[in-house]
C-alpha cells in the first residue's frame, strides 16, 4: 500500500533522510520510531507529497507521489506534527472547507454527512461550533485527526498523533487509531516507545536519517538479546562467578548488582545453548539459595538506545544536524 | 463546474471567510470608506465653490473632471497603503500556523491554491471598492455625472489593485513573517509608483522604459475616462507576472522544505 524506495532528502549540505526503504502492507499499522531530528517528519512529508525527495521514490496506493501527486494525495490523510487548523474558523467550518478541497465533486449534503461522521468518530462533535483557535491541545489534535480521516483515505500518515495529550486522551487516541487500522493503512511516528509496542504491528527504527531496524515489536525485543542472557539472583554475598562460568555454553558472567541480602549476576551464553537448567542445578548443588532466574529481554527502550546511541561526539554532531534539518 | 474552478472557488471562499471573520476585512473597508469619504467631502466643497464661481461669477464645471477624477486618483494612493496589509498575511500566515501543510498535501495543484488566494483577496478588494459607491450615488442623486469615465475609473482602480495583490502574494510567499511581508510589499509598491519620477533624468533609452513600468502612468488614462487596451494589457501582464513569481516561489519552497 505504501512503498518507499531508496528515499533520500537533502537540505543543502545536510542529509535529513538517507536511502530509506520500507513497505507497509494494506491494513497494517507501521510505527516510525526515532529520536527528534532523525528524519521521521521529513520521510512523512515526502510520502504525503508535501515535498519532493532528492532521490528515490514513494508510491502510495499505487501512485507515485511525485509523478501523480493528485491521485496519491486524494488517497492520503495526513496529520502533521502541528494540526493545520485555521484559528478563526469553527470546527465545522474548518472541516467543511477540508471536505471541499479533498472530496472533489460531491453534493453539499454528502459533504455535511462526511463532516458529521468524522467529528463523531474523533469525538469532537461537542465542539462543532467552537473556534479552532480556542480549542485545547487535545481537541486540536483530534480535529486534526478528523481532518485526516474525513475523505476516508486508504493511507493515513500521522506525525506524533499523541504528542501533547493527557494520559486519558492518549489511550483514546490509540484506541481510535487501532480502530482505523484494517480499513486504512497507517504510518505513525512517535518517540514514545510503549506507544509503538501497543499500537503498531511493525516498527521502523530510524536514526540520523537511516533505517537501523525494521521488525515487529516482539521480534525486536527477542532477537537483539533475548534468551541469550539470564539474570540470576542468589541469596547472600556468595561469589558464584567461577562456578557459573564453568557451566558448558556460558560465555561470560558478570556481577550485576550486589546487596546485603543477595547478589545478582548476568549470565551470557551462546544463543544456541539453553543453559537455564544447568545454571539452576549448579546453584542448588552448591547449596546456595536461588532467588531468581529469568531471561532478560531487552525492552524496546534499551533496543532503541542501543541502536540509536553511539559515542557522545557523534551524538553531538547528530543533534546539530537534526537541529538544522528541523 | 470543472475540477480546477471548483478548487479555486473553495480556496477563495476560505480566504474570504478568513478576512471577514477576523477584523481584517472590516478594518480595511472601514478605513477605506472613511478616508475616501474625507477626500469626497474635500473635493465636493471645492467643487461647489468652483461652481458658484469666484470673482468671475458662476463657471460651467464638469463633475467628472473636477470631482470624480481627483477622487479616484486619491483612492489609488490609498490602496497603495492599504493593500499591503491585506496581502502580507496571505502566505506568511499559512506558513507560520502550519496550515500550508494542509493545502500542499490536499489534492490541489499549486496553481489552484495561488489563484484561489488571489481571487479571495480580489473579492475583499472589490468589497472595499463597493463601500465607496454610496458616495458616487450621492452625485447621481444631485447631479448627472457621465457613466463612462466613472466605469473606466473604477476598472482602472480594480486592475491597479489586482497588480498590487499579485505582487503582494508573491512577496508574502517568500517569508514566514507577516511584518516583513507587509513592509517589503509596501516598498515594492512604492517603487513601482514613483519609478517614473526618474524617467526625465534617465536619458532617452531608459526614460520611456521607466515611465512605462510605472503603475501610475497607466492609471492616468483610466482616470480621464479612457479605457485603452495598452493599459489593460500592461496591468494584466503585471498580474500574470506576479502570479507566476508566486508559483515559482511556492514550488521552490517545496524543494527546499
Amino acid at each position: 500500500m505504501i512503498e518507499v524506495q531508496h528515499l533520500t532528502k537533502r537540505y543543502g549540505p545536510v542529509t535529513a533522510v538517507d536511502d530509506v526503504s520500507f513497505r507497509v502492507e494494506k491494513g497494517e499499522i507501521l510505527g516510525f520510531l526515532g529520536p527528534n531530528g532523525a528524519g521521521k517528519t521529513t520521510t512523512m512529508r515526502v510520502i504525503t507529497g508535501y515535498m519532493p525527495a532528492t532521490e528515490g521514490k514513494a508510491v502510495v496506493a499505487g501512485y507515485d507521489v511525485f509523478t501523480h501527486p493528485l491521485e496519491a494525495k486524494a488517497r492520503t490523510g495526513y496529520l502533521p506534527e502541528t494540526p493545520p487548523l485555521y484559528s478563526d474558523m469553527t470546527v465545522r467550518e474548518y472541516l467543511t472547507f477540508v471536505s471541499r478541497i479533498k472530496l472533489g465533486k460531491t453534493t453539499k449534503a454528502e459533504r455535511a454527512m462526511r463532516v458529521d461522521h468524522a467529528m463523531k468518530r474523533t469525538h469532537v462533535d461537542d465542539m462543532a461550533n467552537r473556534h479552532c483557535g480556542k480549542l485545547s491541545k487535545g481537541y486540536r489534535q483530534r480535529v486534526g485527526l478528523a481532518q485526516a480521516i474525513l475523505h476516508d483515505p486508504e493511507v493515513l500518515v500521522l506525525d506524533e498523533p499523541t504528542a501533547g495529550l493527557d494520559p486519558k486522551q492518549i489511550i483514546e487516541t490509540r484506541d481510535l487509531i487501532r480502530g482505523l487500522a484494517g480499513d486504512h493503512t497507517i504510518v505513525l511516528s512517535t518517540h514514545i516507545l510503549p506507544e509503538v509496542a501497543q499500537t503498531c504491528q511493525r516498527v521502523v527504527i530510524i536514526n540520523r536519517g537511516r533505517v537501523v531496524a525494521i521488525d515487529t515489536p516482539d521480534n525486536l525485543t527477542h532477537q537483539l538479546k533475548g534468551a541469550a542472557t539470564l539474570y540470576v539472583q542468589i541469596d547472600g554475598r556468595t561469589d558464584a562467578s567461577a562456578a557459573l562460568s564453568a557451566i558448558p555454553g556460558v560465555s561470560k558472567v558478570t556481577v550485576a548488582d550486589q546487596h546485603e541480602q543477595f547478589t545478582g549476576y548476568e549470565v551470557e551464553s551462546e544463543s544456541t545453548h539453553d543453559v537455564r537448567r544447568d545454571v539452576a542445578r549448579t546453584i542448588v548443588d552448591q547449596g546456595w539459595g536461588l532467588l531468581e532466574l529469568r531471561p532478560t529481554r531487552m525492552s524496546l527502550e534499551q533496543i532503541f538506545l542501543e541502536l540509536t546511541t553511539e559515542d557522545p561526539e557523534e551524538n553531538a554532531q547528530q543533534a546539530q544536524a537534526g537541529g538544522n534539518a528541523a | 463546474m470543472s475540477r480546477t474552478v471548483r478548487n479555486i472557488m473553495a480556496v477563495a471562499g476560505k480566504e474570504l471567510r478568513g478576512y471577514f471573520s477576523s477584523p481584517v476585512a472590516w478594518v480595511m473597508m472601514g478605513l477605506f470608506a472613511f478616508i475616501f469619504g474625507y477626500f469626497f467631502s474635500v473635493y465636493l466643497s471645492l467643487f461647489i465653490r468652483q461652481s458658484q464661481g469666484g470673482q468671475f461669477g458662476p463657471q460651467p464645471v464638469n463633475v467628472n473632471m473636477s470631482l470624480i477624477r481627483p477622487l479616484l486618483s486619491n483612492a489609488s494612493v490609498l490602496i497603495l497603503f492599504l493593500l499591503p496589509m491585506v496581502t502580507m498575511r496571505m502566505y506568511a500566515e499559512e506558513k507560520r500556523s502550519g496550515t500550508i501543510e494542509l493545502l500542499l498535501t490536499s489534492p490541489l495543484t499549486d496553481v489552484e491554491i495561488i489563484l484561489g488566494k488571489f481571487v479571495g483577496a480580489l473579492g475583499l478588494y472589490a468589497a472595499m471598492l463597493a463601500v465607496t459607491l454610496p458616495y458616487i450615488a450621492v452625485l447621481f442623486w444631485f447631479g448627472n455625472p457621465e457613466w463612462t469615465p466613472l466605469i473606466a475609473g473604477y476598472l482602472g482602480l480594480f486592475l491597479l489593485g489586482a497588480c498590487f495583490i499579485a505582487m503582494g502574494l508573491f512577496i508574502s510567499s517568500t517569508t514566514k513573517n507577516q511584518m516583513v511581508a507587509g513592509a517589503a510589499t509596501f516598498i515594492v509598491f512604492l517603487f513601482f509608483w514613483i519609478i517614473n519620477w526618474f524617467s526625465d533624468s534617465a536619458g532617452p533609452t531608459f526614460g520611456p522604459l521607466l515611465s512605462y513600468l510605472s503603475i501610475t502612468e497607466h492609471f492616468d488614462d483610466f482616470g480621464k475616462g479612457v479605457i485603452d487596451t495598452k493599459h489593460v494589457i500592461f496591468y494584466l501582464s503585471f498580474v500574470a507576472f506576479g502570479l507566476f513569481l508566486s508559483l515559482k516561489s511556492v514550488d521552490s519552497e517545496r524543494w527546499r522544505g
